[in-house]
């Protein structure tokens, strides 16, 4: 099982991704991105998270806590 | 709900495709995208030729050119239709129902059902689920099944979630009873508390359509009116993820069968990346599930099964019967899974329309 970190680093095709950092300000942050996140989730952890959680959140941070809310904490 | 059908058999697949060609390599320019991210779009999601009308041509147009075709070769009878059923979300007018009007330019006889429905990508297994109903009640021998789109006319060209990905194609399917007690296992949902992830907002009676919802608006970097489709990709590719693989497991035991007694999996294709994705998840392998209808022809809505089923099985299921798993999932929202045995067919080939000189 991959780290989240790295998950996230992957799918916004940088090396490291720090909880502060705004998701706008990724490049790569576009409606595929947003696809293949659902997707890694579900592979790598067997959780789903909805499109709407993901609309929600602002930071890499707020990405993390409902990854690890789906996860039990 | 679950339905299960005995002595029906489908008996010929049609498939009409535009024969115009658009390339998304030719279409970038239309797009706020920068080349490396189309590439990357292209390789992931399958973006590569897509068949598209041009701007007059209506799904009657379509379909009244294939029927042509299957009277001439003598495949297909005109005076044992019994009913024209047309699956369709693009149809040529609000009143009459299009296949009245299919009806009419063919000359069919008037002991005839004509009946459009409004579903999408899961129209197809509507559409055959209805004939089997019909089948049931001694007034109906045969029945044509036309499900056809023209949704390139209403997806916004600078839409890049859209334009890229979406076919026009129809086809016909003919369904009659069967001297074997062969039988059909189907299953179908709707949600229709979702019905905005997929949506045409202007042109029905709620907002008709007016030159203020032709306008162009910007929504994130795709330009598209309120007369044109909008798809919420990430909600459905969420609706994807949690109700198709379920479905097919439900389909499974209420056939008391398994993946493995299935030779093909024949799906709608929204696109490569989520088929690839249901194809992990599901847990059967690529072989057997086919994912090549995006890349060749586009996303043609329902009419992507029938188009799958002719392309990659084509004229083997003439001379051959398989065990097929076919799954519809789309607007609506509505989803719809069916295990079948389908062969021995009369006809099952694709051809194809010139835009103009068929008319």
């Amino acid at each position: 099982m991959r780290d989240i970190n790295t998950l996230l680093a992957g799918i916004l095709e940088v090396e490291k991704v720090y909880d502060e950092d705004g998701l706008d300000t990724f490049e790569a942050w576009d409606s595929l991105a947003v696809l293949s996140l659902m997707f890694m989730v579900d592979e790598e952890y067997g959780v789903i998270i909805g499109n709407d959680e993901i609309k929600s959140a602002k930071t890499i941070g707020d990405l993390k806590s409902i990854i690890r809310e789906k996860l039990g904490g | 709900m679950n339905l299960k059908f005995q002595g029906k058999r489908i008996s010929g697949i049609l498939a009409i495709l535009p024969e115009y060609e658009a390339h998304f390599d030719d279409e970038i320019q239309n797009y706020s995208l920068s080349s490396s991210n189309s590439m990357k779009l292209k390789k992931i999601m399958g973006y590569d030729k897509h068949r598209v009308v041009s701007d007059e041509v209506c799904v009657s147009d379509l379909c009244i050119f294939g029927l042509k075709h299957l009277f001439e070769m003598n495949l297909l009878d005109k005076d044992e239709i019994d009913a024209l059923i047309l699956v369709t979300q693009t149809p040529d007018y609000i009143v009459p129902p299009t296949s009245n009007i299919i009806q009419g330019t063919l000359g069919l006889k008037q002991d005839l059902l004509c009946l459009d429905i409004n579903q999408g990508c899961a129209g197809y297994l509507v559409g055959l689920i209805e004939a089997f109903l019909l089948l049931g009640n001694n007034a109906f021998n045969k029945i044509v099944l036309l499900n056809a789109d023209v949704l390139s006319r209403k997806v916004s060209k600078q839409d890049r979630n859209s334009y890229p990905l979406i076919g026009d194609a129809a086809s016909i399917t003919i369904i009659e009873r069967d001297a074997v007690e062969s039988e059909v296992f189907a299953t179908l949902k709707m949600d229709g508390s979702r019905a905005e992830a997929l949506i045409i907002p202007a042109g029905g009676m709620r907002l008709p359509a007016t030159d203020s919802t032709a306008a162009l608006e910007l929504d994130g970097d795709n330009l598209r009116s309120k007369n044109h489709l909008k798809m919420d990709g990430g909600a459905v590719f969420n609706f994807m993820q949690t109700e198709v693989p379920p479905m097919i497991n439900d389909l499974m035991n209420f056939a008391g069968i398994s993946k493995d007694d299935i030779d093909y999996f024949l799906f709608h294709q929204p696109n490569k990346f989520m088929l690839q994705k249901l194809t992990n998840k599901i847990g059967i392998s690529p072989v057997k599930m086919p994912s090549n209808i995006v890349e060749n022809f586009g996303n043609s809505s329902g009419v992507s099964v029938p188009v799958n089923i002719t392309f990659n099985l084509g004229s083997k299921l003439t001379e051959q019967s398989y065990a097929v798993c076919l799954a519809g999932f789309g607007s609506g929202l509505a989803w719809s899974s069916m295990f079948l045995r389908i062969g021995e067919l009369n006809f099952c080939g694709i051809i194809e329309f010139g835009n103009k000189g068929d008319l």
